[in-house]
């Protein structure tokens, strides 16, 4: 398989005020990569960009397996994100928010598959439960279910730690560990304790 | 993408908008209550023979889409607007283009324009005693102005879903653009009932279907994703 890289170039953004940041070029290959800074430095806008759910002023995002660079269907797929604002389907259970985000990206939904999902990140038990009647820690779990849903090459964490518990921590580790072998994984925080020997640093607010 | 994968895409997020009606039942409730008030209203208001014979044809297509305006203005708008207000309108846009979930969301409010239409025309019928000569002219222009009708405001719905005074900014720039489909409407519903099939007010609407559907697809992205 071709190694999936994600390239920014140029990024500048800002929100009715002095920009977040301007300028901002970087190469992520397969590792971590660690996206640090304080509160209001721009790391959720910044993975946002690069999810392509939110516009740069200027500058360009670039997702390329080898030298061909995904377009379209195909890059939605390849990029996978994860952020505290990611909301779900409060009346409808974990199991049919993950069955239907798959249906509406043209995957397959079975019903082992979803189980499989769930189980991964620990809600295999309470995958028939409302989630409006989840706790913060299992709504961040399913987010994490949910940023994986169509396997992504790429993976954009924002903030994965806030509200887990122990185990739900230990979930966590053991996916950025598979990850990040597999292609480029960005992870922000405010908690350096998050990011385990990190590939890369991008450091936002100096 | 294959066109059959489209097509599910499209159908789960129909499906999931209608599952979602099913159980809190927002929009249908809304739209039925509204449509059956003014109804109710109408119908004390004029009355069955309020007005001569001749008369009545107009007055009561024109009623008619009065009420389906204004009964679909009530629900129609939720479609994107819900996404925006519970968050789950970036999970949306992670998963599915634009222009599978602008067809999707067209579908489920098709689907709830039908529910409309078939309250409010037997009961303009039982309570105003309108008799339409036509039902199959009447199903045929209930099914192609409602379409027209219902991809505008879905369309409609996601370009003001983020802007603030949605409701009202939805009526506003609703009713310019629907006034062509809404006269042409009343025109082949006045045919209708008199027992015939309209053939220019007929044509305007299925060429605004066409023009409809044309920058719905077109603009779909622009009006949703970033």
């Amino acid at each position: 398989m071709l190694a999936t890289t994600l390239e920014a170039r140029e990024l500048s953004k800002s929100f009715s005020g002095p920009p977040l940041f301007s300028g901002l070029s970087f190469l992520a290959g397969a590792g971590l990569v660690a996206v640090a800074g304080r509160n209001g430095s721009g790391k959720t806008t910044l993975l946002k960009i690069l999810a392509r759910l939110l516009r740069p002023e200027n500058g360009s995002v670039r997702v390329a397996a080898g030298d061909r660079e995904l377009l379209g269907e195909e890059r939605r797929r390849a990029v996978g994100w994860a952020g505290p604002d990611l909301a779900f389907y409060e009346d409808f259970t974990a199991r049919e928010n993950l069955r239907f985000f798959r249906r509406a990206a043209g995957l397959p939904a079975a019903e082992a598959e979803i189980d499989a999902r769930l189980a991964r990140v620990g809600l295999a038990a309470v995958g028939g439960r409302r989630v409006g009647a989840f706790s913060t820690g299992m709504k961040q779990r399913l987010r994490l279910a949910f940023a994986l849903l169509m396997d992504p090459p790429v993976l954009l964490l924002d903030e994965p730690t806030a509200g887990l518990d122990d185990e739900g921590r230990e979930i966590l580790a053991a996916v950025v560990a598979e990850r990040r072998a597999a292609g480029p994984l960005l992870l922000a925080s405010n908690d350096v304790r998050d990011f385990v020997a990190p590939d890369q640093t991008i450091r936002l607010g100096r | 993408m294959s066109g059959s994968n489209a097509l599910a895409r499209i159908w789960a997020v129909c499906a999931k908008d209608a599952a979602q009606e099913a159980r809190r039942r927002i929009a249908l409730a809304s739209v039925l209550f509204f449509a059956a008030t003014a109804l109710t209203l109408v119908s004390f208001a004029i009355g069955p023979a309020g007005f001569a014979k001749e008369e009545r044809g107009q007055l009561h297509a024109a009623m008619l889409w009065v009420l389906l305006f204004f009964s679909s203005a009530t629900g129609l708008p939720r479609a994107f607007v819900r996404e925006e207000e519970t968050g789950t309108a970036l999970a949306l846009r992670k998963t599915a283009p634009g222009t599978l979930v602008l067809a999707g969301k067209t579908l489920f409010n098709y689907f709830l324009f039908v529910a409309i239409a078939a309250v409010t025309v037997p009961g303009l019928g039982v309570l105003l005693g309108w008799e339409v000569a036509s039902p199959a002219a009447m199903a045929l222009v209930l099914a192609a102005s409602g379409y027209g009708l219902t991809v505008v405001s879905t369309f409609l719905s996601a370009l003001v879903a983020r802007a603030g005074q949605k409701n009202v900014l939805f009526v506003l720039v609703c009713f310019p653009l629907l006034v062509p489909l809404l006269l042409s409407s009343i025109a082949a519903t006045v045919a209708a009932a008199a027992g015939e099939l309209a053939g220019p007010p007929m044509r305007v609407i299925l060429a605004y279907d066409g023009a409809a559907t044309c920058a719905a697809y077109l603009l779909a992205a622009a009006a949703w994703e970033e």
